[in-house]
């Protein structure tokens, strides 16, 4: 057979998978294959709900923005959370090497991070929350999903080495913290016997920025914690035009880490420890569960399709071809199945964030985006893949024969 | 084509040639080691045909007539090679079907022989030019050329206007029809066609037999029937009773 008869024969039997598929789906076959594309379904839908909450404990306080390029992070030898606010290794001199990257050309803004939770009071109120010290300047839109438009630009408490410039004594508050704290712009409230005034209130658009956070210039906060001896900060966040910048940014600290958006999520996944052993166990049981459920509905869908695959037989249509339409129809029903489970699972988050809302906590607990999508459909089609040495074997054993 | 004479078929050499076959077919499986042991009986045989020799040469349209359980279709599906015969050879051309693997039989089948069953068995999620196209995708024919052929054919049997409908919205006897037109899409040297008609009205049924008349002149034909009209266009009829030959006579 030539080239071009093998490729015919190759599209020719796909097309024929597809549409023998998809008219099974829809008409002569309803109930078994939507039995089988929902059970899929639904093992996908479970493994994208419990990932999101295992990279939402992960990434919860981690300053995430839409704007942020990189992450400048201490080196933290994979023992250490990298969660802010907790006992990790820090920055010192931050004001100074903030001043350093942004005299990059194609930085558009940076900023050092330091995070604290201390406690806020403002009249009978009293509430612990996320202190987050920034260096405000145009171009940093927002900080932990709180807008910085409330805060002069660039620190002015911070006087060359030492907290000597006029304070300022601006607050940002998130949503949640206003609401804890009922507090409105123009209140005066006290993080840790400091007065500070409230700028604004409920800014920012991050879903996950719903924590009790305030947002304040970062000598002020270093002034609170003690971390205004080494001009200290937990991190950088970096706007940047070109990738270019990220071998740059290597350089500034010796022991540090510079992580783009995806790599700060793997990372932030993967050091926690709790979050990573629960996105794989949620993973090993989609697995096994999915796999097992496509070997069995797929597995009786070939059995009672013994009729046909003895016609096919019978007609001249080898078992090597056969076998082509069974694994085309694994995979598109096992695709379908991941697809219909991811987006269910993304509705699932979000359902599962408004009970925890409205029963639990004060903020969400899962994470959703739009990569749990391409996630669900690669982790079913893996189903796929696993179940197919089965179904061919057992494609193999039915088929043949005089068609009865 | 001219159709050739009797005389000049029977110098030819035959297209499929059943030499002394019987087909045993065992009801239940065997009892095994242990069912030995403790006693279980060997399973029930049944010789469908037995002893049959036959042979069919290109341009030939052989009838098979007898009663229900003679034997028609199990002879039918020996010289299609779908089953292999218990005793005795069936050689098609000069290959014996049965030293050939499941793999070659099946390329064989596609290449050189149609088959259309009683019961039509028709995929039925496919509509009917996919249904007639299905071998032409194993032989590696490009799309354009295989719809091209199949509404052909579909045409030919009076079916132009169903091709996109599916075996479930067509009638017994327009499945019938697309059975034949899948039988011929190959350009089979063989078809082997057990009740061709039996589905079919009388208008049909003789638009049928035309196509089977027309397409014999180059190519052998068995045809399994108990009627009357459609054995009428066999060159011979072969009548079987209790899996033997009891007559074979021109028709």
């Amino acid at each position: 057979m030539s080239l071009r008869n093998r490729l015919a024969r190759w599209s020719g039997l796909l097309s024929t998978g597809v549409r023998r598929t998809l008219s099974r789906a829809t008409d002569t076959n309803q109930q078994r294959i939507q039995f089988t594309v929902l059970g899929v379904a639904a093992t996908i839908a479970l493994l994208v709900v419990v990932t999101g909450i295992g990279v939402g404990l992960a990434t919860s306080t981690t300053v995430y923005d839409d704007d942020v390029d990189y992450w400048i992070i201490p080196d933290t030898d994979g023992d250490r959370s990298l969660l802010v606010a907790t006992d990790q290794p820090q920055f010192g001199s931050v004001h100074d090497t903030n001043d350093r990257i942004r005299d990059h050309d194609d930085v558009t803004f940076s900023s050092p991070i330091l995070a604290e939770v201390l406690r806020a009071e403002h009249g009978d109120h009293t509430e612990f929350v996320l202190v987050v010290g920034v260096i405000n300047s145009d171009g940093l839109d927002q900080v932990a999903g709180v807008s910085t438009a409330g805060l002069t630009n660039d620190d002015p408490y911070y006087d060359g080495g030492t907290a000597g410039g006029e304070r300022t004594g601006e607050v940002v508050l998130s949503q949640s913290a206003a609401n804890v704290l009922e507090s409105q712009p123009g209140d005066r409230i006290t993080i840790s016997n400091a007065e500070f005034t409230v700028e604004q209130t409920a800014a920012g658009e991050t879903a996950g920025a719903d924590i009790p956070i305030a947002l304040v210039q970062l000598s002020e906060l270093q002034e609170l914690t003690g971390a205004d001896g080494y001009d200290q900060a937990d991190q950088f966040v970096v706007g940047a035009t070109t990738p270019g910048v990220q071998s740059e940014l290597e350089g500034v600290y010796p022991e540090s880490n510079v992580l783009t958006r995806g790599e700060m999520t793997a990372t932030s996944v993967v050091d926690s420890d709790i979050s990573l052993a629960l996105s794989l166990a949620a993973f090993v049981v989609a697995l096994v569960i999915g796999t097992l459920f496509v070997l069995t509905t797929a597995g009786l869908e070939i059995v009672a399709d013994r009729t046909q695959l003895a016609t096919m037989s019978a007609i001249g249509i080898t078992t090597r071809s056969q076998l082509v339409l069974t694994g085309v129809q694994t995979i598109l029903l096992t695709g379908i199945g991941g697809l219909v489970g991811s987006i269910g699972g993304l509705g699932l988050i979000w359902l599962t964030n408004a009970v925890a809302m409205e029963t639990l906590t004060t903020e969400p607990i899962a994470v959703a985006h739009p990569l749990f999508v391409a996630y669900g459909v690669g982790v079913a089609l893996l189903m796929g893949v696993l179940s197919m040495p089965y179904l061919l074997v057992l494609t193999r054993r039915v088929t043949g024969g005089v068609p009865s | 084509m001219a159709v050739p004479t009797l005389e000049q078929r029977t110098t030819v050499p035959p297209v499929v040639n059943a030499a002394s076959v019987t087909k045993v077919y065992t009801r239940g499986s065997e009892p095994g080691r242990f069912g030995r042991l403790i006693g279980r009986s060997e399973p029930a045989t049944v010789e469908a045909v037995s002893d049959v020799s036959l042979t069919i040469r290109p341009g030939e349209i052989v009838g098979l007539a007898g009663p229900s359980g003679s034997g028609k279709s199990t002879l039918l599906h020996l010289l299609a090679g779908l089953e292999v015969p218990t005793e005795g050879a069936v050689q098609y051309q000069d290959t014996d079907l049965a030293s050939l693997s499941n793999r070659r039989r099946t390329r064989l089948r596609l290449e050189e022989i149609g088959i259309v069953f009683q019961q039509f068995h028709l995929l039925d999620s496919l509509s009917a030019r996919a249904n007639v196209a299905l071998p032409l995708v194993e032989l590696g024919v490009g799309r354009r050329k295989r719809r091209q052929r199949a509404s052909e054919l579909l045409e030919r049997v009076g079916l132009g206007d169903r091709i996109s409908h599916r075996p479930g919205e067509l009638s017994g006897g327009e499945q019938q029809r697309v059975a034949i037109a899948r039988a011929l899409v190959t350009d089979p040297t063989l078809v082997v066609a057990d009740e061709p008609t039996g589905e079919l009205d009388t208008e049909t049924g003789r638009r049928v037999l035309e196509e089977f008349t027309r397409v014999a002149e180059d190519r052998a034909v068995v045809l399994a029937s108990h009627d009357r009209e459609t054995l009428a266009i066999a060159d011979r009829i072969v009548r079987l009773q209790d899996g033997t030959i009891v007559d074979s006579a021109d028709a």
